[in-house]
This record gives structure tokens, C-alpha cells and sequence, in this order.
């Protein structure tokens, strides 16, 4: 009896945690609609108003149209380039033996091994070599080139696991390469392939670094994520427009996240080898 | 035969050219030019470049404190984050792992700091441990609300662990349930009808065999430990009085605050080797204790 009621305790305090957990967040939601004075004298409390006045005031005032239309471009554009050619390069590189196909490989999946922090000046270097420092191309050509490693990495393995017998039939049956690859391969990698999506989609949504260091202070190519640490993370106190942008800012995911959920606890897992 | 033969070649090219294209461009290429420049002394922007081949090692190893610095400031945060992050989430993994329906929402609330973007970590934890703080001494009056949490370097190493923890729990939360889930049922009832408490389940049963799943957060936890750079650049910037700064934010402090970038270049390989040789190491120390069921 008494073992019972100790497994309880722990579970107790790991739900209350759980709300602890939450409770920055639900802070910064209820302060968000707060004057400032009122954000220091009642900061538990309940707003006095849901009045969204201060946040149109941030939408406008930050452009906040350009900047979810940057990120949305960015997302959209490097998950679809990921989603053309990882697959196809995993696939070929799975089937094809020899050399080229090793080097291949190994070019694509190096990056993995070595952290990103020892190779980012220089890529700042190359980025500026071809002019691209500071513009939607530079940040897009980037973060493709980032992404695909993991990507290519997660469907390889996924990939040696589906029979190549179907493709051995469909060969027979005169169907060129092509269409094998995109009429009986691609909708077998489904799985995988929103494993890979909902991984490049956050991690795009969400990049700060790389457009820090790409992209920097230009406001036309800025990300949401860029665009606010530049407006709030220095010096200022501007918590009334601060806190209602980063409100803004987190929604998508959020929401990316309820619908998405399954998917994305099982991808964390399956990306989790990532070094 | 040899048409059939150019026509494999130029498929293979279609299929894996474009990918491997785009990753030479953004990692394969500036990792190798690293190499190159480790050897200059070079501020980065003018066209002047000194050779002086092993200096900038010689450099780092004898003469740079704050590399040192970064590098006791690495290592201490990477014992408390590995050990913190991988009780705590193991602790809630138990827990959640339970199948109830509020577990899920448990999970969620756990893992939702995960998904969410480093620029809203960051100024969510500024607006905490700043008015945030401010506000809750003046309801409770506890001193601990009055201390200036980022502002002295001793505290504010506890700041990048406590937003370290509270960012990435979620992560290994999930790796430990979906080892725990793993364990057959039978193993555990079989103990139990012997008369193992909960606790002896758990250490004999449970633990030998979630070690795939330690191991990987082990090694993920470890990695990302030493690699701290994004909650440094976006949140603490190095400071106060260059007391968080990391060795991969020393690097960049070298390359783009310093302006001494082949030095920095050279930083970057050091840390490349230290990190791949760690992460060697850890690998086969784990490794070796899994079981099979």
C-alpha cells in the first residue's frame, strides 16, 4: 500500500512541474497585453483588457507583413528544395555501389560530424565571395545547404529498408528510372519524408543564427526571428511592443506543433543521431 | 553496352549533383577553407594575408586567456547540463511514460520550450529575470527575486544552465520514453511477482535496458554541451565581464568582434578535433554497457 502512494507522490510533482515548466510562457502571454506599469505591479495577475491594441500597433510598426513573408519564403522554399533533392540523392546513393557514389556520400554527410560553429566564418566567407551577403538568395542557398545533410542521412538509412524487388518489376515492365523513382520510391519514403519536413520546417521557421550571420542587419532580408533579437535584445525596455511579438512570433510554431504533433515527437527521436 | 553505361553516369549525376552541390557550398567548402586560413594571419576583410604557418596553434596554446577561459567555462557548464538535463528527464520520462491521457498533455507542456525559437527563449528569460523579477520581489519580498541574475558572472553561468535545461528537456524526455516504452512488460511483472520493489525495478530492469536511449541522449546532451554557442550569441553575449563566454563563442568573438580571423579559423580546428575526440570517447564508453533484452 504504502509503495503506491510513493509512486504518487513523484507523479504529483512531475505534473505540477509540468505547469512550472509552462509558466514562463504563460507569463509572457498574460503580460503581453499589459501596459508597462501594469506588467510591475500586477505581473501574476490577469490583464485588465484583451485589447489587441498593442498588438497592431507591433504589427504595423515592425512590419510585421515583410517579416512573416520572409520567413514563410525562407520555410517554404528549403523545405521544397529538401523534399526535390534529398530523397533523390539518398536514393541513388543507397542503390548505386562504387566510388563516386562513397565520395558522394560522405561529402553529403561530413557536416553531421563536425559541429557547425567550426565552419560558419568561413562560410560567411563564401557567402560574401559570390555577392550574396545580405540578400533572400544568400539566406535561401544557405539553409538549404544546411538542412540537406541530415536530411539525406535519415532517408539513406530509411531507404536500404524498402524492397528493391518492386523496383526490379517495374524495370521489367519497361518503366524508365524516372518514373520508378517518382511513381513507386517517393510515395514509399512518405514516412520519412514528413519526418524530414516537420524537422527542416522548425528548424527554418526558428533559425536565428543563420541569418544573423548571412543576412545581418539588413531589414529587406530579415527573418522574424533576426528582426526581433535586432529590435529588443540590445539595450531597450520596450516590453510593450517586445512581448506581443515574440507572442506573434512563437504562434505559427505553436500551432505547426498541435497539429503536428505525433510526427514531430517520433522525428526528434529518429533525427536524435545527429551529432 | 557503353551507352547503357553513359546513361547510368548521367542519371546518377541528375539524382545526386544538385544535393551534393548545395553542401559543398554551405559546409564541405568553408570547412576546408578553415584549413587554409588557419595558416594566415588575416583580419578578414583586407587583402593583406601573412603567412605564418603554425603560429596561430602556437598562439592559442601558450598564449590566449580567454580561450582558457571559455574552455573551464565549457566544461563545468557541460557536467552540469549533462547531469541535470539527464536526471531531470529521465525523472519525468518515468512519470510520463504511464499511459493516462494526461500524460500527453504533460509531454507537451514539457517539450513545448523545444520547439519554440531561441530569439523568444531569450527574451522571454530577459523579461523574467529582469521586470519579471523585479515585480516578484516586490509581492514576496525574498531577496533571491532582488539579485541581479545576469548581471554577476557567478549567477549568471546558472542562467545559461536553467535556460539550457528548460529549452532542451523536452528533447531527451522523448528519447527516454520511447526507451522505456521499449522494455517488454513481462520483464518487469516477472520481477515483481519475485518481490522487487519499484525501485529495484527500475535500477535492474529498466535502467540496463533504456541504455540505447541514455546513450543517446548522453551523447547528444554532451555534444550539445560543448558546442553552447546560440543562448550565448543571442542571449548573454559573452558577459557580464566575459564570464560566459564558450569556446565556440570565443571563436566568433575572434573572427567578428576581434577582427583576427585566421587566429580564429585555427580556434575552430582545435575545437573540431576536441569535440570529435570526446565524442569518441563517450561513444564507446556507452556502447559498451548496453544489454540486449
Amino acid at each position: 500500500m504504502k509503495k503506491v502512494k510513493k509512486v504518487n507522490i513523484l507523479a504529483i510533482l512531475v505534473f505540477l512541474c509540468s505547469i512550472f515548466w509552462l509558466m514562463p510562457l504563460i507569463l509572457i502571454f498574460l503580460n503581453s497585453f499589459k501596459p508597462y506599469n501594469d506588467m510591475m505591479q500586477h505581473f501574476l495577475a490577469l490583464p485588465k483588457s484583451w485589447s489587441l491594441a498593442m498588438y497592431i500597433e507591433t504589427w504595423e510598426k515592425f512590419n510585421f507583413p515583410m517579416l512573416i513573408g520572409n520567413t514563410l519564403l525562407y520555410t517554404v522554399v528549403t523545405v521544397l528544395a529538401i523534399m526535390l533533392m534529398a530523397p533523390m540523392a539518398a536514393y541513388k546513393l543507397a542503390r548505386t555501389k562504387g566510388k563516386a557514389s562513397g565520395i558522394c556520400f560522405i561529402l553529403l554527410i561530413m557536416p553531421m560530424m563536425v559541429p557547425f560553429q567550426s565552419y560558419m566564418i568561413s562560410l560567411t566567407r563564401v557567402v560574401a565571395k559570390v555577392n550574396l551577403t545580405g540578400t533572400k538568395m544568400g539566406q535561401i542557398l544557405v539553409s538549404i545547404g544546411l538542412c540537406m545533410p541530415l536530411a539525406v542521412y535519415m532517408i539513406h538509412g530509411f531507404v536500404k529498408n524498402v524492397p528493391i524487388e518492386l523496383e526490379e518489376c517495374a524495370r521489367i515492365d519497361g518503366a524508365s528510372s524516372i518514373r520508378i523513382y517518382f511513381s513507386i520510391v517517393l510515395p514509399l519514403l512518405k514516412p520519412i519524408l514528413t519526418t524530414v519536413v516537420v524537422l527542416d520546417t522548425l528548424a527554418t521557421w526558428n533559425d536565428i543564427i543563420t541569418n544573423q550571420l548571412i543576412v545581418g542587419g539588413n531589414a529587406r532580408a530579415m527573418n522574424i526571428q533576426n528582426a526581433l533579437y535586432m529590435q529588443f535584445s540590445a539595450q531597450t525596455s520596450d516590453w510593450e511592443h517586445a512581448l506581443p511579438g515574440i507572442v506573434m512570433s512563437m504562434i505559427p510554431s505553436l500551432i505547426f506543433f498541435i497539429v503536428m504533433q505525433k510526427h514531430i515527437v517520433g522525428g526528434v527521436t529518429a533525427g536524435a543521431v545527429k551529432g | 553496352m557503353r551507352n547503357k553505361k553513359a546513361k547510368n553516369a548521367l542519371l546518377f549525376i541528375l539524382f545526386v549533383v544538385p544535393a551534393v552541390a548545395f553542401v559543398l557550398f554551405a559546409t564541405d567548402i568553408p570547412f576546408v577553407m578553415n584549413l587554409y586560413y588557419s595558416v594566415f594571419d588575416w583580419n578578414g576583410i583586407g587583402k593583406e594575408m601573412t603567412f605564418v604557418g603554425l603560429d596561430n596553434f602556437v598562439k592559442i596554446f601558450t598564449n590566449d586567456t580567454l580561450f582558457w577561459k571559455g574552455v573551464t567555462f565549457t566544461l563545468k557548464f557541460a557536467v552540469f547540463y549533462v547531469v541535470i538535463v539527464n536526471i531531470l528527464s529521465l525523472t519525468v520520462a518515468v512519470v510520463m511514460s504511464k499511459e493516462r491521457k494526461s500524460s500527453s498533455v504533460g509531454r507537451a507542456f514539457y517539450y513545448v520550450p523545444y520547439i519554440i525559437s531561441l530569439t523568444a527563449i531569450s527574451l522571454i528569460w530577459k523579461f523574467i529575470f529582469g521586470p519579471g523579477f523585479e515585480a516578484l520581489y516586490e509581492i514576496t519580498g525574498w531577496e533571491f527575486f532582488n539579485w541581479s541574475w545576469v548581471g554577476t558572472p557567478k549567477l549568471a553561468f546558472y542562467v545559461v544552465v536553467i535556460m539550457a535545461v528548460w529549452q532542451n528537456l523536452g528533447f531527451y524526455m522523448v528519447n527516454y520514453i520511447a526507451g522505456i516504452i521499449a522494455v517488454p512488460k513481462e520483464l518487469i511483472e516477472a520481477a515483481k511477482i519475485d518481490g522487487a520493489n519499484s525501485f529495484q525495478v527500475f535500477r535492474k530492469i529498466t535502467v540496463p535496458l533504456i541504455m540505447p536511449a541514455m546513450s543517446i541522449c548522453m551523447l547528444t546532451s554532451l555534444t550539445f554541451a560543448f558546442k553552447l554557442f546560440d543562448i550565448i550569441m543571442v542571449f548573454t553575449k559573452g558577459g557580464p565581464a566575459n564570464s560566459t563566454v564558450t569556446v565556440a563563442y570565443n571563436i566568433y568573438q575572434e573572427a567578428f568582434v576581434r577582427s583576427n580571423y585566421g587566429l580564429a579559423t585555427a580556434k575552430s580546428l582545435v575545437f573540431v578535433v576536441f569535440v570529435l575526440a570526446v565524442t569518441a570517447v563517450q561513444m564507446k564508453i556507452t556502447k559498451s554497457r548496453e544489454v540486449e533484452a
